[in-house]
C-alpha cells in the first residue's frame, strides 16, 4: 500500500500542553508543523486536571483553546490516534513513518453529533480517562471537550449490531477501515512525549493498590474536576464523602527502592492545590499532608503553601511508612512525627491520596536515537544554554519528556523549543519555511 | 544539659560497619516502618540523627540501640538506601567498644588484622596453658579427666568466670550510668522495679516482641526457620549447656556424682546438655548459612567479629558433641583427649571474648530491655478512682 506523503518544517511528537504550545508557536511564525498524538484527542494529561497551581485557574479553560487552535491552524496538520513507526534521516532532514490507527469512523464525515453513542447498546469502563469510574459506549467521542470531536469504535468490543450505522446522519461509520500509513518529510523533530505517573500500587507497604480507599493524585484530580465522574468527591469503597483526607508525599519519588531517586517537582504543589480545592468542596473535612520536605520553588508557590496553612490544612513532617486498613476499609497511616518528639503514631483517615511522581512517557532511544539521562528522561546536554537541544542534530525535546516539571514550566520550555527550532531552521534551511506547494499532501 | 558535638563520630561509626548512612535525609520512614518503634521509644532515625550531628553521648546513652532485633524492614524500605538496620548494628558494636574501658573491643572491631592475631595468640596461649596441666592419656578406657583434671577445669573456670563477670559488670555499669541519665521519671515516683524484671526475663527467654512484631513479613516461613526461633534456639542452647555444666559441677560438690563418672545418655543432666547442644548447633548452623548466603538485609553484612562469635559457638557445640560421642563409643580413640583440649580452648575463648565481642549484646540488651520495661507505677489516686 502506498503511503500518503506530507512535507513539514517540524514534526511534534505528542499533543499534550507542551507539544501543542511548541506547535502553535512555530505555526504562528509561519512554519509548517505536523502534530502527532497517539490518543484519539489532543490535550494530554492537562485536559484531565482540575485547576492549575498557584493561580487556581481552570485547566480546561487554558487547554481547550489551544486544542482547538492546533486543530484549525492553517500551518498545522493534526494527526490524532497516530503513532510514529520509524524515523530515518535523509538530506532534507527526517523521514517519519506514521501509522494512523483506524477509528472505524470516517474523519471527514463525522460531525461529532454523538447520535451513534445514544444507540450503542454496550458500555465499557472508561479506563483511559476516568480510571474505570465511569463508562463510555463502544462507539464514543473520547470526552466532552475532545479535539477532534469525532467518534471512534473500540472494535475488539463491538458486536457489529449495526445500530450506529443506522443512526449516523452522515454515513460516517466504516467497519472496513484499515490502518493508514503516512510518510512525513520533516526538517526537525520535537519530542513532547510527556510523562506517566509512577505506579500507585508499586509499594507493598502502601497496600500495593489493594486498599480501596488509597488512590493517587491523578485520580483525585478527576474527582475534583468539574468534568469528573461524580461531580463531587466520594471515596471508592462505599461512596461516602470523606471527612478526613490524608496526602502521602513522595509516594513515588525520592525513593531509591522504587528506582526513582529524583524529586518529581509537582507533587508538593498539586497536593497543596488539591487540599485547597477539597477545603472548598468539603469544608468540614480534615486534610493532612504528610511530607518529607515541602518544595515550593516557583513564583508565588511559597505564598500558596502559606495560604494553605492559613486555611487550616495540616502539614505533618514525616514519611508515611505503612498504610493498612480497618474493617470499614478506613486507611490507617503509620508515621514518625519528626517535629513532635519523634513519636510513632498510627492515624486513621477516610481517604488517602498517594502523591505519585513522574516517570518518562516513552523511550526516545529506540525510535529517535536520543539518549536518556540516568533518570530515563531525554538527555539535554547543555540545559543551561540550549534547553531543548538533544544530542541528535535536528531533534529537540520539551516539556516533561526532558524531566519532571509543572504546567508553567512545560509551556515555558515548549516556547523555548519553538525558538530553538526556529533558529535551527533559519540557519540550516536559509530559505526559511516551506512554500504552500511543497507542503501540500502529495498522493502518490 | 549541654552536649559536646563530636565531628569524628560518623567516621568512627563507619569503622564499625555503618554504610552509606550520611545519605540519610531524615524522612522518618525507618522509624515508622519499624514494628518496635513506639510513641515513647522511636528509632532508628533518631539514632542516625545523633550520629549525623556528632552527639556521641546521646548515642551511647540510647537504650533504643538494643531494642532493635534487626528484622531489616527499615533497610529494605529506606528511600535513600542508607541502610538504617546496619547502622543500628554498627552503633551497637560502637557502644560495646565504648562501654569496654579496656579498649580491647575497639581494637577487635576496627582491625581485622588485630582480631586475627589476637585469636591466634589466645588460642595458642590457652592451648599451651591448659596442656601444661595435662595428665596421662589412658588407652584402655577413656579417662578424659585423668588427662585434664576436673579440679583444674573447675578452678580455672571459676577464676575466669569471676574476672569476666567483673569486666562485664564494669561495662554494664558504664552503660547503666549513661542510659540512666536519659531516664526522665518524676523524682520519687514509685517504679515497677520487680515487674520490669519479670518482663525483661520474659522477653529475653520467649521473645514475644521479636516473635510477634518483628516477623510480620516472615509469616510465610515455617516457625523453626523464623529469625526469633533461630536466635532463641542459640540462646536456649547456650543457657541449657551452661546450666548442665553448672549442675554437673554442683553434683560433684554435693558428692552425688563425681565429674567424669560414666552416666547413661538419659541421665537428666546429660540429657539436658545433649538437647541444649542440639539447639545451639541448629541455631548457629542456620545463622552461619544465612550469613554465607546473605539471605536477607540482616545477613548481608558480616564483620569479622560476627564470624568469630558464630564460629566459636559452632565449634564449641561441635567439639562438645564429638566428646559425647566418644564417651559412648566402645573403642574410643586418642583423638578424644585432643577433642577435650580443643573444646576447653574454644569455650575459654568464648568466655574471654564475652565482654569484647558481639557476645556482649547478651548483657547490654538485657539492661536496655529492663530500662525499657521500667515505668512509673500507676498512681494510687487512679486506683482509688476506679474502685469507687
Amino acid at each position: 500500500m502506498a503511503a500518503d506523503r506530507l512535507q513539514v518544517d517540524t514534526i511534534v511528537i505528542g499533543g499534550g500542553i507542551a507539544g501543542m504550545q511548541a506547535a502553535l508557536d512555530l505555526a504562528d511564525q509561519g512554519y509548517r508543523v505536523a502534530l502527532v498524538e497517539k490518543n484519539p484527542s489532543v490535550g494530554g494529561k492537562m485536559i484531565g486536571l482540575s485547576k492549575v497551581f498557584p493561580t487556581l485557574d481552570c485547566c480546561s479553560c487554558i487547554t481547550t483553546p489551544k486544542m482547538a487552535a492546533v486543530a484549525y491552524h492553517d500551518n498545522i496538520d493534526l494527526l490524532t490516534y497516530s503513532e510514529v513507526q520509524s524515523v530515518s534521516r535523509n538530506e532534507q532532514g527526517f523521514v517519519v513513518q506514521v501509522l494512523k490507527k483506524p477509528r472505524y469512523v470516517i474523519d471527514d464525515a463525522c460531525t461529532g453529533c454523538r447520535s451513534c453513542e445514544l444507540v450503542c447498546p454496550l458500555d465499557l469502563p472508561d479506563d483511559a480517562n476516568e480510571f474505570g469510574r465511569t463508562a463510555h459506549r463502544v462507539i464514543y467521542v473520547p470526552f466532552t471537550t475532545a479535539v477532534p470531536q469525532k467518534a471512534l469504535i473500540d472494535i475488539d468490543q463491538c458486536v457489529f449490531c449495526g445500530k450506529c450505522l443506522q443512526a449516523c446522519p452522515s454515513d460516517a461509520i466504516d467497519f472496513s477501515q484499515l490502518p493508514a500509513f503516512l510518510e512525513i518529510q520533516a526538517r526537525s523533530i520535537i519530542l513532547a512525549t510527556g510523562y506517566q505517573v509512577t505506579r500507585y500500587d508499586a509499594k507493598k507497604q502502601y497496600g500495593a493498590g489493594k486498599l480501596r480507599n488509597v488512590i493517587d493524585g491523578l485520580m483525585m484530580e478527576r474527582l475534583l474536576a468539574p468534568t469528573g465522574p461524580y461531580g463531587r468527591v466520594l471515596r471508592p469503597s462505599d461512596g461516602k464523602q470523606p471527612a478526613s483526607i490524608a496526602y502521602v508525599q513522595c509516594a513515588g519519588s525520592r525513593d531509591e527502592t522504587l528506582g526513582v531517586p529524583y524529586c518529581s517537582r509537582v507533587c508538593c504543589m498539586y497536593a497543596i492545590k488539591q487540599a485547597m480545592l477539597l477545603s472548598g468542596m468539603l469544608p468540614l473535612a480534615d486534610i493532612t499532608i504528610y511530607y518529607m520536605d515541602i518544595r515550593t520553588f516557583g513564583k508565588g508557590y511559597e505564598q500558596f503553601y502559606r495560604s494553605a496553612q492559613a486555611m487550616g490544612i495540616t502539614f505533618v513532617k514525616g514519611k508515611v511508612a505503612r498504610i493498612t486498613e480497618d474493617a470499614d476499609q478506613n486507611p490507617t497511616v503509620r508515621v514518625e512525627l519528626i517535629d513532635d518528639h519523634s513519636q510513632v503514631v498510627e492515624r486513621k483517615h477516610d481517604l488517602v491520596v498517594l502523591s505519585v511522581g513522574m516517570l518518562p512517557g516513552g523511550d526516545p532511544q529506540a525510535l529517535y536515537g536520543v539518549p536518556t539521562s540516568e533518570d530515563g528522561f531525554v538527555r539535554i546536554p547543555n540545559y543551561n544554554v540550549a534547553p531543548a537541544t538533544t544530542t541528535q542534530e535536528g531533534v529537540f525535546a520539551t516539556g516533561t519528556a526532558i524531566g519532571p516539571m509543572d504546567i508553567v514550566d512545560s509551556i515555558v520550555t515548549a516556547s523555548a523549543a519553538a525558538a530553538e527550532v526556529s533558529a535551527y531552521l533559519q540557519s540550516h534551511y536559509a530559505a526559511g519555511s516551506l512554500t504552500d506547494a511543497e507542503r501540500s499532501l502529495i498522493h502518490a | 544539659m549541654s552536649y559536646r558535638a563530636d565531628p569524628r563520630l560518623m567516621s568512627e561509626l563507619k569503622k564499625y560497619g555503618a554504610v552509606n548512612v550520611e545519605s540519610c535525609f531524615n524522612c522518618g520512614n525507618c522509624t515508622a516502618v519499624c514494628p518496635l518503634s513506639t510513641e515513647e521509644d522511636s528509632f532508628p532515625r533518631r539514632m542516625i540523627r545523633y550520629a549525623q550531628i556528632g552527639m556521641r553521648e546521646k548515642l551511647l546513652s540510647s537504650k533504643e540501640l538494643w531494642l532493635c532485633y534487626y528484622c531489616g524492614e527499615c533497610t529494605a524500605t529506606c528511600p535513600r538506601q542508607a541502610d538504617p538496620g546496619e547502622f543500628m548494628a554498627a552503633a551497637r558494636r560502637y557502644a560495646i567498644a565504648q562501654y569496654d574501658r579496656l579498649g580491647l573491643a575497639r581494637r577487635l572491631y576496627t582491625s581485622a588484622g588485630f582480631n586475627a592475631l589476637f585469636l591466634i595468640v589466645l588460642t595458642a596461649a590457652l592451648g599451651v596453658f591448659l596442656y601444661s596441666f595435662h595428665g596421662p592419656m589412658a588407652t584402655d578406657a577413656l579417662q578424659l579427666f585423668q588427662f585434664m583434671p576436673s579440679e583444674v577445669i573447675h578452678n580455672l573456670g571459676v577464676i575466669a568466670g569471676i574476672l569476666i563477670a567483673g569486666t562485664v559488670l564494669a561495662g554494664m555499669i558504664n552503660m547503666i550510668v549513661r542510659v540512666g541519665n536519659e531516664i526522665k521519671f518524676v523524682k520519687g515516683a514509685p517504679l515497677n522495679w520487680l515487674g520490669a524484671f519479670w518482663e525483661t526475663i520474659g522477653e529475653v527467654l520467649v521473645k514475644r516482641r521479636y516473635r510477634q512484631d518483628c516477623e510480620i513479613d516472615a509469616i510465610d516461613q515455617p516457625w523453626y526457620y523464623q529469625k526469633w526461633f533461630v536466635h532463641a534456639s542459640i540462646l536456649w542452647g547456650f543457657l541449657g549447656l551452661f546450666t548442665a555444666t553448672a549442675l554437673d559441677y554442683l553434683l560433684e560438690l554435693l558428692g552425688i556424682k563425681p565429674t567424669g563418672a560414666w552416666v547413661p545418655p538419659w541421665y537428666p543432666v546429660r540429657l539436658l546438655g545433649t538437647l541444649a547442644g542440639i539447639l545451639l548447633m541448629y541455631g548457629a548452623t542456620v545463622v552461619i548459612v544465612r550469613r554465607l548466603r546473605q539471605a536477607d538485609e540482616a545477613a548481608a553484612h558480616s564483620t569479622p567479629s560476627d564470624w568469630v562469635f558464630l564460629a566459636l559457638l559452632w565449634l564449641g557445640g561441635m567439639t562438645g558433641f564429638a566428646l559425647e560421642v566418644s564417651i559412648y563409643l566402645p573403642q574410643p580413640g586418642a583423638w578424644s583427649y585432643w577433642m577435650l583440649l580443643a573444646h576447653l580452648v574454644v569455650v575459654g575463648e568464648l568466655l574471654v571474648l564475652l565482654p569484647f565481642s558481639k557476645f556482649a549484646h547478651a548483657v547490654y540488651r538485657i539492661v536496655a530491655l529492663y530500662v525499657y520495661a521500667l515505668k512509673p507505677l500507676p498512681e494510687q489516686v487512679a486506683v482509688a478512682g476506679t474502685a469507687e
